[in-house]
């Protein structure tokens, strides 16, 4: 059997399991093992699936995982992020939308506090959309805003996608958390714009604060804005060591969870219930991404070993002459398909080390291509029928969200993120530019 | 038999619960071998070993965590068809795609074992690194952990199995921490 044929057999048989709905880490993990026992035998076939536990072990900026899960249980279950809410609630209020746009402000502080949408997702869900609601805000809008908000997660530093990218990609994650810094501000940008403009169109949809909520005391106002302090406080706690070179990035993300910890117990808010969540939870979703992270290094070597890669560069290019660009685009756009069935998870292990290496052998830049990826993982976490982020609204949301509302609030904002997308397909600035000064490339 | 698998599920469960329930603390000596890296770092002398440390931390934390990791049922599973199914269809088809997992594991557990073998031989197998720790205690904590995970994997095995013969065994991936809780979802 050809090299090519092999991995085609591997591929498909790995998505028919998935669709059994075995456990994704179990699927990838077996597929990768029996493949790499046919073909290598008991001769450096059976260890592989062993191997790939030292690569992970050796993978030193793996251990902010953990940290940055941690940091975003601790927001969310300790609900310290309340003030700040309120702080763009009175700021913002006097403006037509002013309520959502300040969620999108909200949601972009709480990105650069954690590392995954969780946290976005909940404190919005939870403290954002009931107040919005009351204040008549139309509720198809305020779901997506919370839902697409809350995305930004993984792409604004510190991002969980981005680091197992970087796993994946072998790539620093410094360079990448700082590509996404600009695109993921251009996209909130670009949500607010959307806001506004629908807003302007139609005053119904956010309407103004009535103005005894806005009459509050200038000294009452400012002292809202103390709430700011908190993700600054978080934020800079991490980033100072490390932009000064005392600490590495690892060392950061555990002072950045103290912080957040600290932080908890400084406002009175770590119960012990919220003491003991985090730790249960965070121990939880660690262990689902280490573990689907095994099985995917594991098949990720088998298709190293088959040099599946040059089989598949060979196959676009030379038989069917398309140039790389076209073959990029045509990457995206199956990104977005399969994301929309598959897990988010699922689809950062499976598309990873088939796409990453491909998109490197044509020639383009990883750095560049991490920012294009993670935008293809929000728009894949949002679409229905499957995504992360429907069914975490569908669980948190109010009840008089229902999931048509849910359903039907993503598509403006799924198209303002292929939007952004475009921008940084076709201006890689957008993306490289912090990167290649701060590195001095 | 029925006996037989009950008395294991318990066992097994309560097991990999207890070890779970301690392992989930890691995460604060992860954060302290990290803190004290920093300190050391900016006032004293860096450390050598901290960096590994924490390594072969994380490694324990999620090796012997992942049984309870599997009896929270945080491992995602692809829903396009599963989510639509009954309760007793899942156990079913799991029942049987549960194979997968054990092979998985089972491939895991051989390599394992080779290479913990093979870290004894030779006046013992070191890192290295400047530090150069021995790699035996940390192989055998992954071997360990691969072996716990095993034993998880049969008792949701023999779960799905008691669960179709209409033994009650409780809800399927359910975290039972949550339920006592009370939290009312994700």
């Amino acid at each position: 059997m050809s090299y090519e044929a092999i991995a085609i057999l591997m591929f498909s048989s790995m998505m028919l399991m998935l669709l059994t709905g075995q456990r994704v880490f179990g699927a990838i993990g077996f597929v990768a093992v029996v493949a790499a026992f046919f073909l290598w035998g008991d001769r450096g076939g059976y260890d592989l699936g062993f191997a790939a536990a030292m690569k992970l072990m050796k993978w030193y900026p793996l251990l902010t995982l953990p940290m940055f899960i941690f940091m975003g249980y601790i927001l969310s279950e300790s609900k310290i992020a309340d003030d700040l809410y309120r702080m763009f609630h009175v700021w913002m209020g006097g403006l037509s939308g002013g309520l959502a746009v300040g969620t999108i402000g909200l949601m972009v502080l709480i990105s650069a506090m954690n590392g995954l949408s969780v946290a976005g997702m909940a404190i919005g869900a939870t403290i954002a959309l009931p107040e919005l609601l009351r204040r008549g805000y139309d509720k198809v809008m305020v779901t997506g805003v919370i839902q697409a908000g809350s995305s930004l997660g993984i792409l604004v530093p510190p991002s969980v996608v981005l680091v197992l990218y970087a796993m994946i990609a072998r790539q620093p994650v410094g360079q990448l958390w700082l590509a996404g810094i600009l695109p993921g501000l251009m996209m909130a940008g670009l949500f607010i714009i959307y806001i506004v403009i629908r807003c302007w169109m139609n005053p119904k949809l956010g309407p103004v604060l009535p103005k005894e909520d806005r009459d509050i005391p200038l000294g009452e106002k400012l002292k809202l804005l103390s709430a700011g302090l908190l993700p600054l406080f978080i934020f800079f706690a991490m980033m100072i060591p490390f932009v000064n070179g005392w600490t590495s990035l690892v060392e950061s993300s555990a002072i950045g969870a103290i912080a957040a910890f600290a932080a908890a117990v400084a406002k009175g808010r770590m119960t012990r219930r919220v003491f003991e969540t985090s730790v249960r939870k965070t121990l939880g979703i660690s262990c689902m991404f280490m573990w689907i992270i095994l099985a995917a290094l594991a098949f990720g070597a088998v298709f190293d070993g088959l040099g599946a890669v040059k089989a598949i560069e060979g196959l676009f290019t030379e038989r069917l002459g398309l140039s790389p660009w076209m073959i990029l685009i045509l990457m995206q756009l199956s990104f977005i398909l399969l994301g929309t069935f598959l897990d988010d998870t699922a689809m950062l292990v499976i598309v990873a080390p088939l796409y990453v290496p491909l998109v490197g052998a044509l020639g383009f830049d990883l750095i560049w291509y991490g920012v294009l990826y993670t935008i293809t993982c929000q728009i894949a976490y949002m679409t229905p029928p499957f995504g992360y982020n429907l069914f975490l609204m569908r669980a948190m949301a109010p009840p008089e969200i229902t999931l048509r509302d849910i359903y039907t609030s993503i598509a403006p904002f799924v198209l303002v993120m292929a939007l952004a997308l475009t921008l940084v397909m076709i201006f890689p600035q957008i993306a490289l530019w912090l990167p290649n000064t701060v590195y001095g490339n | 038999m029925i006996g037989f698998m009950k008395t294991y599920v318990r066992h097994i469960d309560r097991m990999n619960f207890l070890i779970g329930r301690v392992v989930m603390y890691g995460i604060f000596v992860m954060m302290g071998i990290l803190l004290w890296s920093s300190i050391s770092k900016t006032f004293f002398l860096p450390s050598l070993w901290t960096l590994e440390m924490a390594q072969f931390a994380m490694v324990a934390y999620y090796m012997l965590g992942g049984p309870y990791s599997i009896q929270m049922g945080s491992n995602v599973r692809m829903d396009l068809l599963y989510g639509e199914w009954s309760d007793n269809r899942k156990a079913q088809v799991d029942a049987i795609t549960v194979m997968f997992l054990i092979v998985y594991l089972a491939f895991l557990l051989w390599g394992g074992w080779d290479s913990l073998m093979y870290s004894f031989q030779y006046g013992g197998e070191r890192s290295s690194s400047v530090w150069r720790p021995y790699l035996w205690p940390v192989k055998s904590i992954m071997v360990v952990g691969i072996f716990l995970m095993l034993l998880q994997a049969i008792s949701e095995f023999f779960k799905d199995i008691l669960r179709i013969q209409g033994h009650d065994m409780g809800p399927k991936d359910v975290d039972e921490t949550r339920l006592t809780n009370g939290e009312e979802n994700a």
